[in-house]
């Protein structure tokens, strides 16, 4: 899957925006939107948020764990443990970018949060990769992971798995050539 | 995906892919070597005797460089008409530096095609056999992380002399969005 794939996927998360105009209520196939009045806030996915920030017919607010002080409390937690601790977002990675992209004048101390986010980002990363060492060099059969997030299974997923391909093949060599092909005549 | 080309990767096993071009490109490698026996009109084949016209042949016992293809072709245990000797980078000693520590090898400079080379090299009846496949195997994983070491760090990513890396080049690119 694609960068781009998880970020399309993540735009249907919920997030609040305080309109400013107004509309009755929109019934799209995926359910209703709306109604907007303006100055009241409302929760819409955030490919409609983006849209409407990008048109200044709102007003972005950050969600809950966009702050710092709990982004640097869950920093500091994934430093601790070694294993992946629950992120507060499934998304987080792919919010954290659109919504600084295209909100940062509605988010404080948005640069500070890009940072926190960014240093969790390679905490996991290092993490992901030190547990597919650990698998390989040991030549475990099962590994299980929890509480980790699309982008960072997309990030690795590939390559894991194409490696793992590229050793199984390399592996095959070792046997010696014993079992003939089928179309041997 | 509906692409009009789907490359090929290579065989990594005793069989080439026939379609794969760095299977193609891979087996014009040549491989150190001797005639066992007259080789009529191989000449050509081997870049020599140019001068003489097409063809000449090798005489018995002469050193050859012989590029995979053909070394493959001609290689017979019941006919011997070539003999073929293991590139340095395969032999005992390089085996050793390779155990210890993969990373501090230049492996393009050694040969651009370990992986695929290796694999086809195990097809020549060779006491050495095991051995070769073993290492082979064990420096695949030290140059998977280098490449992802190297792919996070993207300002640092060395590209030329990226030792393991070229069977990974063409599938792992540095995701710089994020």
């Amino acid at each position: 899957m694609e960068p781009a794939e998880a970020e399309f996927l993540a735009e249907k998360e919920l997030v609040t925006i305080v309109p400013s105009f107004s509309m009755d209520r929109v019934h799209l196939i995926g359910g209703d939107l709306g109604p907007f009045n303006p100055g009241l806030p409302v929760e819409v996915p955030v490919w409609l948020a983006i849209n409407l920030k990008q048109r200044q017919k709102c007003r972005l607010i950050p969600p809950a764990w966009m702050d710092v002080e709990k982004l640097e409390e869950i920093r500091d937690q994934e430093r601790k443990e070694d294993t992946f601790t629950p992120m507060p977002s499934p998304y987080y990675m792919e919010l954290t970018k659109l919504l600084l992209n295209y909100a940062s004048d509605n988010i404080p101390k948005a640069d500070e949060i890009r940072t926190l986010v960014k240093d969790t980002w390679d905490t996991r990363m290092a993490k992901l990769r030190l547990s597919a060492d650990s698998f390989v060099r040991q030549q475990e059969a099962h590994a299980k992971l929890d509480n980790l997030t699309l982008m960072e299974i997309n990030t690795i997923g590939t390559f894991l798995t194409q490696a793992l391909d590229h050793m199984y093949k390399l592996r095959t060599n070792l046997q010696p050539s014993g079992s003939a092909e089928s179309q041997d005549f | 995906m509906a692409e009009a080309y789907f490359p090929v990767g290579p065989g990594l096993g005793p069989e080439e892919n026939f379609l794969s071009l760095d299977d193609i490109l891979m087996s014009q490698e040549k491989l150190p070597g001797r005639a066992e026996s007259n080789l009529p009109r191989l000449a050509f084949a081997l870049g020599q005797g140019s001068g003489a016209g097409s063809g000449d042949s090798i005489p018995e016992g002469s050193k050859l460089e012989i590029p995979m293809w053909l070394a493959k072709g001609l290689h017979d245990s019941k006919r011997r008409l070539i003999s073929v000797e293991l590139p340095k980078i395969y032999k005992e000693a390089w085996r050793t530096v390779f155990s210890a520590d993969a990373n501090v090898v230049d492996l393009h400079k050694m040969g651009p095609y370990y992986y695929g080379f290796g694999s086809q090299l195990l097809n020549f009846d060779n006491p050495e056999n095991p051995e070769i496949a073993q290492c082979i195997l064990q420096v695949t994983w030290p140059g998977t992380v280098f490449l992802q070491s190297g792919a996070v760090s993207c300002l640092t990513y060395p590209t030329s002399s990226s030792s393991l890396l070229k069977p990974w080049q063409r599938h792992f690119q540095p995701d710089k969005s994020y």
